[in-house]
């Protein structure tokens, strides 16, 4: 049985959230829609152009290097992100002494403004200051790698840091996921003689499923959120090479002004967002089915 | 007999990966606070010794920045976005999940809720734009309005998902029980069914301070008042203000690190159970 209420009572228990969220999310996507095919200077009223923002993008370099770079830190993350904190939620499961501690410490950076990560690792990575070059001179190595600021590392020392800001966050997901997997499973195998490792491949690994989709769905989505980083350690620079679609994004509205080519790109990272999204979300509604 | 000493050698390798791991994953906080004591001829020659500790970055970064503006502000858009946010998505989830009408149909309400929910494939740098331009067109640039609203906005689609998923589970023994007893819509939505939502308002508000505490895109579009400043936006002024003196950005970066990892030391369960709650919801 449920409350029996008014049409008018309903309609002011939903309305502050309504009226916020149409506001502040629904319409801005409308109005970015609109105007990315206009010409506008934020003076003057927009000018219908039809889809010359989106034939400019084609043509525009910054725009195809920003979405390498995206897709750079999407596999990067996809490939070591996710082997790497399963790993280590594996071993903090097992009977590693103190692994109580070790969870919140290791989560620790996953806390910490993504704009304070950005400034801590300039600390680390910056060619000429940095700890990174340091250590290479200290053991003997004179190269000098530009991992920022350089032409071809940076998106890969942006996603690095991406990784170890996010890590800490994957592990408590995959170790609550191991967590609850039935005990008796994997004691009857330990009777059957199975091995850590075959415990792993044969039973954790498959029984996790569901875990593994949420982190995929997670790395997926938060690809998009790569900004801080991007804007404090290469400012998207030299010349556009370090930028991702949301930072170049950013750039063309904010720095540039050039408001409704911006307007074209915020439409197709939404688009790319949204479609990942409902991709990620697809892919586990089926591996739930097949369950 | 090889059968109890090849775990515990497997066990010492695991242990000593997993503090390996750790440490690593630590070290750059641990740098940043360890150089914040360097003298900035030692960190720029990059010659690191710990026998010239000095508190030199300190003196010189409280100086310079106004870090008490900072955390007030950034205090109050968290307990306000955070609070009226909370009470906000508790209504409307309530209407959606518990409110029945004679008029209408379910229909309203499940299209309604696939409305709010398909937010959460927005990524937010998409109206940083459109938001501007509406702050400006409201008048609400340069008030805390100008980031309060949005931040809720934001944070709706996820509080509606995580409490209609539990409203939807909430025992309809308690409200027929309360319906005998006499109680309005009112006094059933705030007194009944509000206090038995505590934990995950609890989860859901650990979720939003957090994202409030280190929202930067929205403030650095929203925010030109240095009086408004933030505490992220702050941060990344900090490469401004001391374009050469990397010591006192250091010291500024270790004093803005530290309350924040002793907040988190403090309440580290609640933020690892609130974060995989949301994760796994």
């Amino acid at each position: 049985m449920n409350w029996l209420t008014t049409r008018r009572q309903f309609t002011l228990m939903i309305a502050p959230a309504f009226l916020l969220y149409t506001v502040f999310m629904v319409y801005p996507i409308l109005y970015s829609l609109y105007y990315s095919f206009t010409a506008f200077d934020g003076v003057s009223s927009p000018e219908f152009v039809g889809t010359e923002n989106y034939r400019a993008m084609a043509d525009d370099s910054a725009f195809w290097t920003s979405l390498r770079n995206t897709g750079v830190i999407l596999g990067l993350s996809l490939l070591l992100l996710i082997p790497l904190a399963f790993l280590l939620a594996v071993l903090l499961s097992g009977q590693v002494k103190g692994s109580a501690v070790l969870r919140p410490l290791v989560f620790a950076p996953a806390i910490v403004a993504p704009i304070l990560v950005g400034l801590v690792w300039i600390f680390i990575l910056d060619p000429d200051i940095g700890l990174a070059n340091a250590f290479l001179l200290a053991v003997g190595v004179p190269a000098q790698p530009q991992w920022i600021g350089g032409s071809t590392l940076s998106p890969y020392s942006v996603a690095l840091v991406h990784l170890w800001q996010q890590i800490g966050f994957v592990v408590t997901i995959f170790y609550a996921g191991i967590r609850m997997l039935p005990r008796e499973v994997l004691e009857a195998s330990t009777l059957d003689g199975a091995n850590r490792f075959q415990q792993l491949r044969h039973i954790v690994v498959p029984m996790l499923r569901e875990t593994f989709g949420i982190v995929t769905a997670l790395v997926v989505t938060g690809v998009f959120k790569v900004f801080e980083l991007v804007y404090a350690l290469t400012g998207g620079g030299p010349a556009h090479l370090s930028e991702v679609l949301v930072s170049y994004m950013y750039h063309i509205t904010f720095t540039t002004q050039q408001y409704s080519y911006g307007m074209a790109l915020a439409v197709v990272v939404f688009l790319i967002g949204a479609v990942a999204s409902a991709l990620t979300l697809a892919g586990m509604r089926r591996r739930a089915a097949a369950r | 007999m090889n059968e109890p000493r090849k775990p515990r050698t497997g066990r010492i390798v695991a242990t000593a990966a997993a503090y390996l791991i750790t440490f690593v994953i630590l070290f750059p906080l641990l740098w940043i606070a360890l150089l914040s004591f360097q003298s900035n001829e030692n960190i720029l020659n990059r010659s690191f010794s710990l026998d010239d500790l000095s508190l030199a970055n300190y003196r010189q970064a409280t100086q310079t920045l106004n870090l008490l503006v900072m955390y007030k502000n950034t205090l109050i858009l968290a307990f306000v976005s955070v609070t009226a946010g909370l009470v906000i998505s508790f209504m409307a989830a309530f209407a959606l999940t518990r409110m029945v009408f004679r008029t209408t149909r379910r229909r309203v309400q499940s299209s309604l809720r696939y409305y709010f929910l398909a937010g959460l494939a927005v990524p937010v740098y998409v109206l940083l734009f459109p938001v501007y331009r509406i702050d400006i067109a409201l008048g609400l640039f340069g008030t805390h309005a100008a980031l309060i609203l949005p931040y809720i906005a934001v944070t709706i689609p996820f509080n509606i998902l995580l409490l209609t998923g539990f409203l939807r589970e909430f025992p309809e023994e308690i409200e027929q029980a309360a319906l005998i007893d006499g109680v309005g819509l009112w006094g059933m939505a705030w007194k009944v069914v509000f206090p038995l939502m505590r934990p995950v308002l609890a989860t859901l508000a650990i979720l939003n301070v957090i994202y409030v505490w280190n929202e930067f895109p929205f403030a650095v579009t929203l925010i030109n008042d240095p009086t408004l400043t933030t505490v992220s936006l702050g941060v990344s002024q900090f490469q401004g203000v001391y374009s050469v003196d990397y010591g006192a950005m250091m010291a500024s970066a270790t004093l803005v690190l530290v309350p924040q990892l002793v907040v988190y030391a403090l309440f580290q369960r609640q933020v690892i159970s609130g974060m995989t709650a949301g994760a796994i919801r």
